[in-house]
């Protein structure tokens, strides 16, 4: 005879919805310590923004927004940008040869604090030497794929 | 053995010492680690064939973490998060024109480090695989368990560092559930328009290179990416001043740092500056005068560097024996063997030996090298430092692409991955969760599925968790002890506080 608590602790899977089992534990735990996370730091926390003791992480504090926007959508131009250039020219990797020239490029400036013509050439020429020793490398040496 | 000989050529030797040199730069440049140095170089590895590829990526491990010292003396940064306590030593003898000094102090306490960690790897790594090896799975599942509790509970907050870890977890599941693993097929946490992207859920090596690589970035360009130190003037000192006799009587600091570091480093998910602050505070305590270290006591460099980078061998332990890395940087390099075809575990040592003892020759070499190459060349090496920003972040930003997309033969959805991951990886961070715990639930989650899915339908039961082993009860011992010491932990932090709080 099995005791109650044994008894108790009897599970059966089903196979067909076996795919769902661990996700649903996983959604109860997270969630529980969602709630417990809740109460204990982030309602303190937010009452001491209030008292402004603290401030808000990312909308509190001060930011580049420039160089941080400006990353975010020069990263996303680029990604996008390459794989339509890619298809232009398939399995030659220049998509991501003259693409990542501009991005390159572009994202040296954007960081740059004080443009001097020195600092622009340097930039300039690490931009086409960088991307093109990678291609070099990695598309004709190894025969990796690139877009 | 004649096959490993044959392995061993020049290429195998020039790898890792390119590994290593270029592993130092990366460490060298405050904010890049040895996990990104690993992740950038990730696709030169697609062409290189297993052992070539683990020679250049060990190469990278130690170097990386080597190069951390660099900073730590000069500027006053630690140049991955290990080197903190580098700091406090290594900046005022710098400043007192030792800079020199430091550093070769730095880089023979890291060498012996190393080669402490790695004879204790040697020796540890077959014997925890083997004991392992009859773990049906059951133990299997609560050895992850284990893993994420103390991983958790060496963050800064055990709750957040669990959060964090489930969330890892969740993240691993959106996808099939695999049949080869024995699952259904059938997918779950997905949105319609995205099963075609999504079907096998995310890739493991987009996922870390966006996590480590772009929200890095992005974090730097939240701060404006300072340009702060290209005006700065290193001081090197005028030479000199280093004999092997500033290691006399400071051998116990030595050995005990470095088993200090082996051990933190084996906890799986506990980053490098547990390891450096726990030797440093342990030098702090134990030594006959302690009253000079944070002015510049050679005795504090030792304590951390030799800390430092015994992580590497430590870290490789639960890597090989049990395929659950010991940091972010060997969960990058499970990525890399999965690539290769490889499954870390229990399984690997003695169906690989022959892998198994080249990735020792590799990692001695890798440590050797880095002592020659920052014992004689740090004076060159140093003013990597100085290389600005603006040129290196946008090379990090492309090699990430090229590695992401790479990894499945020209997937753009990978890139894509890298964006979402960078972006999550920066909101994570920027909300207070931990990414440790968050990438080692990522990486462990799927096979947690599968062995606590797989247990319940053997045995029907889950009092099975429990009762299936004397092995099991103990590993219940250990996730409750772990789960102690952060609670105890935390009253005396707050005890500290308040302490601090009255006075």
């Amino acid at each position: 005879m099995e005791s109650g608590l044994t008894s108790l602790l009897d599970v059966s899977i089903n196979f067909e919805t076996s795919h769902l089992f661990f996700p649903r534990i996983i959604h109860w735990v997270i969630a529980v310590l969602f709630v417990i996370i809740l109460v204990v730091h982030t309602i303190p926390f937010l009452l001491a923004v209030k008292r402004g003791e603290k401030t808000l992480p990312i909308l509190g504090e001060t930011m580049d927004k420039f160089r941080f926007f400006g990353s975010l959508a020069l990263i996303a131009v680029y990604f996008h940008m390459m794989s339509v250039i890619g298809n232009m020219f398939p399995y030659t990797g220049y998509g991501f040869l003259f693409v990542s020239i501009v991005f390159v490029f572009l994202m040296s400036l954007m960081y740059m604090h004080t443009r001097t013509r020195r600092k622009v050439i340097t930039a300039a020429i690490n931009a086409v030497v960088a991307p093109s020793l990678a291609w070099f490398v990695l598309a004709k040496l190894f025969q990796i794929t690139l877009p | 053995m004649l096959d490993i000989l044959s392995v061993l050529d020049f290429t195998f030797f020039l790898l890792a010492g390119m590994g290593a040199l270029v592993g130092i730069i990366f460490g060298s440049i405050p904010g890049m680690t040895a996990t990104m140095a690993v992740a950038v170089c990730l696709p030169l590895t697609y062409a290189l064939g297993l052992h070539h590829g683990l020679a250049l990526l060990l190469g990278l491990y130690v170097g990386g973490i080597s190069g951390g010292m660099v900073p730590a003396v000069l500027l006053n940064i630690p140049g991955t998060p290990s080197s903190i306590t580098t700091t406090f030593d290594g900046y005022p003898m710098a400043q007192k024109g030792e800079g020199e000094r430091a550093l070769r102090v730095s880089v023979v306490a890291s060498v012996v480090g190393g080669l402490i960690s790695a004879a204790i790897l040697f020796l540890f790594a077959p014997l925890l695989a083997e004991f392992s090896i009859k773990f049906s799975y059951v133990e299997k599942f609560l050895i992850i368990l284990l893993a994420l509790t103390v991983i958790a509970s060496m963050s800064r907050n055990m709750l957040v560092g669990i959060f964090s870890g489930v969330l890892g977890i969740w993240l691993s599941l959106i996808g099939t559930y695999s049949i080869t693993d024995g699952g259904n097929g059938k997918t779950r946490l997905m949105v319609d328009f995205l099963e075609p992207y999504l079907f096998e859920g995310f890739s493991l090596l987009p996922v870390l290179i966006g996590i480590f690589g772009i929200a890095t970035i992005l974090l730097e360009a939240e701060e404006g990416v300072k340009s702060g130190l290209a005006g700065q003037k290193i001081k090197m000192g005028t030479g000199s001043g280093f004999s092997f006799s500033i290691f006399r009587g400071r051998l116990t600091n030595l050995v005990r740092s470095s088993f200090i570091g082996t051990f933190v480093g084996m906890l799986p998910g506990v980053g490098g500056s547990a390891a450096s602050v726990l030797a440093y505070t342990q030098e702090k305590n134990l030594s006959r005068d302690s009253s000079e270290m944070g002015k510049g006591a050679p005795q504090g460099l030792i304590a951390s560097e030799s800390a430092n980078n015994a992580l590497t061998g430590g870290a490789l332990i639960p890597l090989l024996s049990l395929g659950i890395p010991g940091d972010s940087t060997t969960a990058v390099l499970i990525g890399a063997f999965t690539l290769q075809g490889i499954q870390v575990g229990p399984l690997f040592i003695p169906e690989n030996t022959d892998t198994w003892y080249i990735m020792m020759t590799a990692l001695v070499f890798a440590n050797i090298v880095m002592f020659f190459l920052m014992f004689y060349a740090i004076k060159h090496i140093a003013k990597v430092v100085l290389v600005p920003k603006y040129i290196l972040y946008p090379i990090i930003v492309m090699m990430c692409v090229v590695g992401a997309y790479a990894i499945n033969y020209g997937i753009m959805f990978d890139v894509w991955t890298l964006l979402i991951f960078g972006v999550l990886g920066y909101l994570i961070q920027k909300v207070g969760l931990e990414v440790a715990p968050l990438i080692i639930g990522f990486i462990l989650g799927s096979q947690a599925e599968v062995y606590f899915v797989k247990s319940l339908e053997s045995f029907g039961n889950y009092s099975i968790f429990f009762t299936k082993s004397p092995i099991a009860v103990v590993l219940w011992l250990m996730i409750a002890a772990s789960v102690a010491f952060s609670i105890y932990m935390g009253i005396q932090s707050r005890r500290k506080q308040r302490q601090e709080a009255s006075a």
